[in-house]
């Protein structure tokens, strides 16, 4: 660049700038421009501006300077409109800009680009470099001659601006003054810059006149700077540096208004303008000048960053100039849709500009509504001539104020509770992000890590380059806690069950148990009470107290007068406070299979840690919540359902050492309300119900919650599976330094079962309910296996599972159950047998085959059912079949018309019409047939049929277990109330009684049975043994060679009420003498425990082998200390044979595995294979 | 697998529902939970659910048949006898069950329900109120309703 101005210093040495009048600028600058292109009055970009076109610039200053004064007048005019809005938001000023800030900051620039720069600045006409207007009515002076000696006579108190920063800009054609302004070694000592401002065309040499209540505005370019000189620059003056803490000390905003008379006596010098045309002509119509400056620290707003944003334009034409000072129109928020986010800017030029971006506008419309941040910035690059949705480059401050770091009550600040995480953004934490704001302490996990495999989009080299603010990284505090454990993924799961029952080897230590307590601890046990010792220590008191929190991160903001911002980045809550891991979840899920002894080994636990007087830790958890009263501290609290009350009593008794500890049930009619009474006690024994009542009725000021417990457990922890019943409430609620649930089955039903066990062990963030239902509950019922992964890692620091079948370190099972020999006892037939089978097979199979000709097996599934049921109780004993024979059936059939006729005629009220007469023939007629309908509860074709008065027919069991009471109920069909006595047996067992007794005749089958009970009886081993059969008619039978033979049993069927059953099964365990149990294999709910017996005879294949599998269960299980005899009886070339064979594919079809087509044809095929 | 242990009773409700659905009702069983059923049923002609297609889900209790299945409306619905979250006021789902009674006929009762709301005896008192007091009204907001919440989209 040629450089007209002879006055120009060598690279590198101290610009001397002895003037600053205007025309100065003619020095080459071979500026870096960041980002500018208009060239406008001031400084450093005048000087290129000038120095490109010196002779140009010379040739007009005529034209502008015309139209100059309408410009002075309309500007003044709405300077002024615009000061008394500043004025009408009636803050106070604080801070206020000053010259020598502004000189400051053009000289910084000056230094940085000193390769290009040869900056003699010599005074010129007109003042370019600083413009200064000073209302004609104002009389003071301003001379600058240096730092030091900085005087402003004319300093005025002033109001706030909307933004207290902000500076009026002057557009430049001020021209009031000559401003002369030496600068000399700049660099080495900035304190001798001197300047001095010249009012050429009135009297005084430096002389700024302003009117005592107008604010002035000092008007300062920075333009021309590279962005990120600037950013030096402004990031030095928030750091405080010496040089600029004058001007902070100072602040002060100086408003030149431009005195038309002055710019009269300017005009006349026509001086050769620096400035484009274009842009005089928009300043010119606007009227209003450009508003830039600085913005100073301010005591209440601590700077948290200061970033480029690039917004978008919204409106067309030539409005910004670079450095321009915009503003943010905020909108309300009860705006519907997504303009609730959308933050547009604004110049007071020109109105609205543009707007930001979504991603900002999410973040910091929250954050400024809530009053404690607030948001100023400026414009660095924009299009010359902006068009719709053109990128417009903001430097952009945020400040958040101080009130959240001083005010007392130090609560965590939330902005808003969310519930959907996935359109929730977190202000806070969003605008730290996009500040690239990096915590100083991370997080122990994210919520991008836990969210998905796909890499977000971390651009950490660019984050580093473009972090802008000097975080101090501090010690990274590593901590030794439950976190993902990454091998975990390597781990198959492919379904639910294997999630829970765990069937992995655990390897960990044993602990011994106290010496309280009496009873001795299986291996397994031992390690249950390591396992849950070092979970409740969980991280030792005085240590979590200092280690952050896993869930939060901490963050260090610009401004040093600011604490760290805590911010939890699961839920955004943020705080100042620091949040402590004291808060966490110590305890666990111990999930062993029932049986294993979880009540054992909670005792020890207890008696391990009673957590009375222990100094370990209480105190830190107590004083998370700091309550009008203190809370009295227990010792163990156990919820239990009201049926284990007793037995946990009992236990507690029995395994604790007397005097041990101490204990208290805290149930029934008087309890007391004083939770010192039973804060005072070791162990205090509670049901659920009675903690959700006290819950109910008092909530946090329950008993229960009024004790700052050191332990809670939670017995069959399963019960509070639905989070939001009051129960589970009750629960959550429940303050204590140590959680533990205890269940069999963490999972019954659903995943969401889990969800409550961790809100009650206050793991986070999975009892945030949003943060589960997104990464946990969302992805496993979209089948996404993640979600599976996920929970599968959250449980494996959290939940013991041991089963049966679990295995030590050295592959040895847990629990040694004896084993289970399951022999198969093939019976032949004698010759009288097999000649009844084969005369009743080739029957039925020229009906069966008559069906398939036609081609209607499956409409008439239910005969050949039949067919099949009368083949395989042969196979029993003939006399199952013979019993219907067709004789004798219509003589009861008659019979049983005529009963029903005459009930109905007697028993049926006015109103109500019993069956009629047609409907009962053809219910008989139906019987008659040999039809057997399916029973409309179990919907099998069962044995054992009864009919009711009003003529419906159903299982004897079925209908009888839906009565509620023992002898009484409503018909399922009808509602009709019916007796137990009014029930008529079907037709089947009536006749064998008569017959069999006195013609009794062992079947090869009973034979075989017989032999055993009998080898069992001689051993004289006192084994007791169960026979299972599918039908009670078979039973019946059994009973007469067991009578005969004096071998004692007991018989459990449907056709007991609960207190039988209950009755029979003590018995069953208790007594000597009858060894036998005879049962049905349909009756005997969940849970029976038939221990007692080591030896079990199934004496006919069913059709699902899963539930011959659970019957042999019933007395294969913890407990059973012999080894069980499994003996299942088949008889050779018969059905049953055939039928062991299709029960393989059976359980695929009952797993619904196949298809409809496919059942449908495998049944076919199926049939046929029986009939073979 | 829970499944395997499955009542035989619910694998042949199961397949005849599959096998032979009522009109206007679906139901299915889900993959990993056999006694949980996603229901969709049609809303009945003649009614303000016309047209509409309501989802529910529901779920047989360990104790079915002896006890209830649960059932639920997951659709919004504007109507009496069925609440904001979707409980349905219906006899046989509560004290008038009866263990002869199978998801085909819950669901047809159900559906019925939808023909003839019950607002003398109400689950939602202001719908059953608004019901009673201006039926017309009430009828034009069952219908706005299922064509915002249940148009099938």
């Amino acid at each position: 660049m040629e450089l007209e101005i002879p006055l120009t210093e060598k690279e590198g040495k101290v610009s001397t700038i002895t003037s600053l009048d205007s025309d100065i600028l003619n020095s080459a600058t071979a500026v870096k421009r960041a980002v500018t292109t208009t060239g406008v009055r001031v400084s450093i970009e005048m000087k290129q501006e000038g120095s490109q076109e010196p002779e140009a610039s010379a040739l007009k200053p005529e034209t502008r300077v015309k139209e100059e004064p309408d410009l002075g007048f309309e500007g003044k005019e709405s300077l002024k409109d615009d000061m008394s809005l500043d004025v009408a938001e009636g803050k106070e000023v604080n801070s206020r800009m000053s010259f020598y800030e502004f000189l400051q900051a053009t000289n910084t620039r000056v230094v940085r680009v000193k390769e290009c720069l040869n900056t003699q600045i010599i005074g010129a006409e007109k003042p370019k470099e600083l413009e200064i207007r000073v209302k004609e009515e104002a009389g003071k002076e301003i001379t600058v001659e240096e730092p030091d000696t900085y005087k402003q006579e004319g300093k005025s108190e002033s109001k706030l601006p909307l933004f207290p920063e902000h500076c009026e800009f002057n557009e430049g054609k001020s021209d009031g003054f000559k401003v002369n302004g030496v600068v000399k070694e700049v660099k080495e000592q900035p304190k001798d810059l001197r300047i001095t401002f010249k009012e050429e065309s009135d009297v005084c040499e430096g002389e700024v006149k302003s009117e005592s209540n107008q604010p002035r505005v000092f008007q300062k370019n920075i333009r021309g700077m590279t962005f990120k000189e600037y950013c030096e620059i402004t990031e030095r003056k928030s750091n405080g540096c010496t040089q600029n803490v004058r001007v902070k000390e100072e602040p002060d905003i100086v408003v030149m208004e431009k005195p038309t008379e002055l710019f009269a006596s300017y005009s006349r010098r026509q001086k050769p303008m620096n400035v484009t045309r274009e842009m005089v002509e928009d300043t010119r119509i606007n009227g209003i000048n450009v508003e830039d400056g600085d913005f100073p620290e301010e005591a209440d707003w601590y700077l948290v960053g200061r970033t480029m944003v690039t917004g978008l334009s919204t409106s067309k034409g030539r409005k910004l100039v670079d450095n321009e000072i915009v503003h943010f129109v905020f909108p309300n928020t009860n705006l519907r849709f997504n303009s609730q986010w959308i933050v547009r800017f604004s110049t007071k030029r020109y109105g609205e500009i543009g707007r930001l971006p979504m991603e900002w506008g999410k973040c910091v419309v929250p954050l400024v509504n809530s009053t404690k941040v607030k948001v100023l910035g400026r414009c660095i690059a924009a299009p010359p001539s902006l068009h719709i949705m053109q990128e417009i480059m903001l430097y952009v401050s945020f400040y958040i104020h101080n009130s959240i770091f001083t005010e007392l009550d130090k609560s965590t600040w939330r902005l808003e509770t969310t519930s959907n995480i996935d359109s929730t953004v977190y202000p806070l934490l969003t605008l730290f992000k996009l500040l690239k704001i990096k915590p100083y302490q991370k997080a122990e996990f994210t919520p991008g890590e836990l969210n998905s495999r796909k890499r977000s989009l971390n651009l950490e080299g660019e984050e580093e380059a473009a972090a802008m603010l000097s975080l101090t990284k501090r010690r990274k505090v590593c901590q030794q806690y439950p976190e993902q454990n990454k091998d975990e993924q390597a781990i198959s799961e492919s379904s639910l069950n294997k999630l829970v029952g765990a069937a992995d080897i655990y390897n960990l230590e044993e602990m011994e148990p106290p010496s309280s307590l009496i009873c001795k601890l299986k291996p397994y046990q031992k390690q249950a009470l390591y396992w849950m010792s070092e979970a409740e220590r969980g991280l030792d008191a005085e240590k979590a107290a200092k280690t952050l929190h896993p869930c939060w991160a901490a963050y260090r903001i610009c401004d040093e007068r600011a604490s760290s911002i805590y911010l939890n980045i699961f839920s955004g809550e943020a705080t100042t406070q620091f949040p402590t891991a004291t808060q966490m979840a110590r305890g666990g899920i111990l999930a062993d299979a029932m049986g294993l002894g979880k009540t054992v080994m909670t005792i020890a636990l207890i008696l391990a840690r009673t957590g009375k007087g222990s100094t370990e830790s209480q105190e830190s958890t107590s004083n998370k919540k700091e309550k009008t009263w203190p809370k009295a501290k227990g010792g163990t609290l156990v919820v239990c359902p009201m049926a284990l009350l007793g037995q946990w009593k009992d236990e507690l008794e029995t395994h604790a050492e007397t005097e041990s500890i101490s204990i208290f049930v805290h149930y029934g009619g008087d309890r007391t309300k004083d939770s010192r009474v039973i804060s005072g006690y070791d162990v205090v024994l509670t049901t659920y119900g009675v903690l959700t009542a006290s819950y109910k009725s008092d909530l946090e000021n329950s008993i229960f919650h009024r004790v700052e417990w050191y332990r809670v457990v939670l017995d069959e922890a399963h019960t509070i599976k639905s989070w939001k019943t009051i129960a589970a409430q009750a629960a959550f609620a429940l303050s204590s330094h140590c959680r533990w649930c205890l269940t069999g089955t963490p999972l019954q039903n659903n995943l969401e079962d889990l969800y409550s066990l961790l809100c009650f062990l206050h793991v986070e963030p999975w009892c945030n309910w949003a943060w589960w239902n997104k990464l946990i509950q969302r992805p496993y019922e979209n089948g996404d296996p993640r979600g599976l992964k996920l929970i599968k890692a959250i449980l494996r620091p959290l939940m013991l599972r041991r089963t049966k079948d679990t295995k030590d370190k050295a592959g040895r099972p847990i629990l040694v159950l004896p084993p289970t020999d399951i022999q198969i006892i093939e019976c032949e037939h004698s010759e009288a047998e097999h000649d009844f089978y084969d005369a009743l097979f080739r029957r039925s199979k020229v009906q069966f085959d008559q069906f398939v000709a036609q081609g209607k097996v499956l409409h008439n599934y239910a005969s050949i059912l039949e067919l099949l049921l009368r083949l395989r109780q042969c196979c029993n004993h003939p006399f199952l079949v013979m019993s219907r024979a067709d004789s004798q059936q219509y003589a009861d059939l008659s019979k049983l018309t005529r009963r029903f006729l005459e009930t109905n005629a007697n028993s049926a009220p006015p109103g109500q019409t019993g069956p009629t007469r047609a409907y009962i023939e053809e219910v008989v007629k139906g019987i008659r047939q040999g039809e057997n309908t399916e029973c409309p509860i179990c919907m099998e074709y069962a044995d054992d049929p009864v009919l009711t008065p009003c003529a419906h027919r159903m299982c004897r069991e079925c209908i009888l277990s839906s009565w509620r009471a023992p002898t009484t109920g409503l018909c399922p069909i009808c509602r009709t109330l019916l007796k137990k006595t009014e029930l008529i047996t079907c037709p089947t067992e009536d006749k064998f009684r008569v017959d069999v007794e006195k013609n009794w005749k062992e079947s090869s089958k009973v034979s075989k049975l017989l032999e055993c009970l009998e080898r069992i009886r001689r051993s004289s081993s006192g084994e007791k043994s169960i026979v299972f059969s599918q039908w009670t008619s078979f039973l019946d039978l059994l009973e007469i060679p067991l009578r005969r033979r004096r071998i004692g049993f007991l018989r459990f069927d449907g056709k007991l009420v609960q207190k039988q059953r209950e009755r029979v099964l003590k018995e069953f365990n208790e007594t000597e003498e009858k060894t036998v149990l005879l049962m049905s294999l349909k009756a005997g709910g969940v849970g029976l425990n038939l221990t007692a017996a080591s030896n079990v005879f199934l004496m006919d294949p069913w059709w699902n082998p899963a539930v011959e599998e659970q019957a042999i269960m019933r007395i294969h299980r913890i407990g059973q200390k012999r080894t069980v005899t499994v003996r299942r009886f088949i008889v050779k070339d018969t059905v049953e044979e055939r039928l062991q064979q299709v029960q393989a594919k059976k359980q695929r079809m009952i797993a619904g595995a196949l298809t409809d087509e496919e059942v449908r044809s495998a049944r076919i095929e199926e049939l046929k294979m029986l009939f073979r | 697998m829970a499944n395997s242990n499955l009542p035989r009773r619910i694998i042949k409700e199961t397949q005849r529902l599959l096998s032979e659905p009522a009109p206007g009702i679906s139901a299915s069983p889900s993959e990993d939970n056999m006694r949980y059923f996603n229901v969709m049923i049609l809303g009945p002609t003649q009614s303000p659910y016309e047209g509409g297609v309501f989802k529910l889900e529901l779920f047989l209790p360990e104790e079915y048949p002896m006890a209830a299945p649960k059932v639920r409306f997951l659709t919004k619905i504007y109507h009496p006898n069925i609440d904001k979250l979707g409980r349905i006021c219906l006899d046989i789902l509560k004290d008038k069950w009866s263990p002869a009674l199978q998801i085909r006929t819950v669901l047809l009762s159900i559906q019925a329900l939808l023909s003839a709301p019950n607002p003398d005896d109400p689950l939602s008192e202001n719908i059953a109120k608004h019901w009673k007091t201006n039926e017309a009204e009430a009828v034009e907001t069952a219908k706005e309703w299922t064509r915002l919440y249940a148009s099938g989209a």
